[in-house]
């Protein structure tokens, strides 16, 4: 699913945000990437999901390769991913349902299927009866939610996560965490970057340490 | 597929219309603003339309007034009215004598009592020449015009017809000149839209961000931008297209009054229907290509952090 061999993210100024990383994640997997800050977690996942390109070696995501995906192909390549967010990033002038149904107007998807999927995915994480609401109105737990069904509502067979629980309390940090596992067991390729490590003791998942943009340790697909 | 193609056209279409009925205050500014723009070089335009229209009306009879003599009596004047009526050019000829100049004068130049004063007229007689059509082209009644002075009896010979080509001039002048105001008031309404579309996508730079990082594709983004633009350019160019008539409504009045003192049933016309849709489809191009060109630039600048 993820593949990257010897690559180099080098900014402008010559800070080099990761280092020679080899990396390889199968379909159906779940892994964490933690670090401290500025480790090069947030670098990696900006590179799996094009928003910027290796400085050298060779990135293969979903198939196909980072470095030579033409600019207009992009927005199809990211259909294929969710993504979720530390700050949620919702829409606030929209609806619950709205947010949710967003993915599936921009990919065109058919008029009769978007309400549909966008129920199931509400249902997937406990907010159907709160479609209706204004995100504002919502507590953080609950956004966060919105935000994950937003993600998986295309269903994507990558589901990505740049410290989903970072401005949330424990209890409500295991159940977005358990919303994680769960669609890892439907088949879900799942990456959490988080440095939250009562989350990844609690998920006894593959662990990817970085540590000044270099891999620091790698428990492997079988932890 | 392509049902629903057009089914997301139409959704984006009634969005667009929401979100700027949501801000109206903003959107009649930048409605008033373009349609005033537009409304300027239509209104010069059916003002020379109007003014070409009049002059229309003299041109066929573009007519040759021979002052004759003062001392010419009548039976000189009947034989030299002749002898032009039989040239080839000359269709025919009318006939003013002193005394009809001298009351048709105290008619309608209001100087009646005072005319009444003098001791002789002083106005010569006149011959009115109309040439025949085949003989109204400006070459033609230039020569024609050369023919007639020549006679003993001519005093002046006077062609009507020049200052209706120096007014033709100045007409084609005065298109020109509007030409070149529409040129530069479509690089305003360009520059207008373009602000407000970019003031628009900055607004809402979250949501592009956002929706970049899902999939969207620059085409998904820059529709409901583009019909935001090219509503406003329509709804301006109507606004232009009002403007016009209620300026030609508030001048009728005046007009008609002065054409009925020229005895002219002349009446102002406003655009015509292609003429019409023409400002509706100039300002809906405009703020189609304006929102084009500031979406475009500034789509690319906004890359999901």
């Amino acid at each position: 699913m993820i593949e990257f061999t010897h690559v180099f993210k080098r900014y402008p100024g010559g800070f080099d945000a990761l280092r020679d990383i080899n990396l390889r994640i199968e379909a159906g997997e779940m892994a964490f990437i933690t670090g401290h800050s500025g480790a090069g977690k947030s670098t990696l996942l900006r590179l799996i999901t094009a928003i910027e390109r290796p400085t050298r070696g060779e990135a293969a995501v979903n198939g196909r390769n980072l470095t030579k995906l033409p600019r207009r192909r992009i927005p199809y390549f990211r259909r294929d991913i969710g993504v979720v967010f530390q700050d949620y990033k919702l829409l606030f002038d929209r609806t619950v349902y709205d947010n949710v149904a967003l993915p599936l107007i921009v990919t065109g998807a058919d008029d009769k299927e978007i309400p549909k999927r966008v129920r199931a995915a509400l249902e997937m994480v406990g907010l159907l009866d709160k479609e209706r609401m204004l995100p504002v109105t919502l507590s953080g737990g609950e956004q966060q939610r919105v935000g994950i069904a937003r993600a998986v509502v295309n269903k994507p067979p990558l589901l990505l996560a740049d410290e989903p629980t970072g401005n949330l309390d424990s209890k409500l940090a295991d159940e977005i965490l358990d919303l994680f596992l769960d669609f890892n067991n439907h088949g879900v390729t799942v990456l959490i970057a988080t440095h939250d490590l009562h989350l990844i003791d609690r998920a006894r998942r593959r662990v990817i340490e970085l540590n000044h943009g270099e891999l620091a340790r790698d428990t492997g697909a079988k932890a | 597929m392509i049902r629903n193609y057009f089914l997301r056209h139409a959704q984006v279409f009634f969005y667009t219309l929401g979100q700027l009925s949501r801000t109206p205050v903003a959107t009649f500014l930048t409605v008033a603003v373009i349609g005033i723009t537009l409304a300027l070089p239509a209104g010069l335009y059916v003002a020379i339309e109007n003014v070409q229209r009049v002059a229309s009306g003299w041109e066929d009879n573009g007519q040759i007034s021979l002052f004759l003599k003062q001392d010419l009596s009548e039976p000189a004047i009947e034989k030299l009215s002749d002898k032009i009526r039989k040239l080839p050019a000359v269709s025919w000829v009318d006939y003013v004598s002193r005394e009809a100049a001298l009351a048709e004068f105290k008619k309608l130049s209001g100087f009646g009592e005072a005319l009444g004063a003098l001791e002789r007229n002083p106005l010569p007689p006149v011959l009115v020449v109309h040439p025949s059509t085949k003989h109204s082209r400006p070459e033609a009644l230039q020569a024609l015009l050369n023919d007639l002075r020549r006679y003993n009896e001519v005093e002046l010979a006077q062609l009507d017809l020049e200052w209706v080509q120096r007014l033709y001039a100045m007409l084609d002048v005065a298109r020109q000149g509007v030409l070149i105001l529409t040129a530069g008031l479509a690089v305003a309404v360009l520059l207008i839209i373009g602000n407000t579309i970019r003031l628009a996508v900055l607004n809402r730079r979250d949501e592009i961000e956002i929706i970049k990082l899902i999939g969207g594709t620059n085409a998904f983004i820059r529709r409901p931008f583009l019909y935001a633009g090219t509503i406003q350019g329509l709804l301006g160019g109507i606004l232009a297209w009002l403007l016009v008539g209620i300026g030609l409504l508030l001048l009728s009045g005046p007009v008609h009054r002065l054409a009925s003192l020229y005895g002219s049933l002349f009446s102002l016309e406003n655009l015509g229907f292609l003429a019409t849709l023409a400002l509706i489809g100039t300002g809906g191009l405009l703020g189609w290509l304006g929102s084009r060109l500031a979406v475009g630039r500034h789509l690319r600048a906004i890359e999901p952090r």
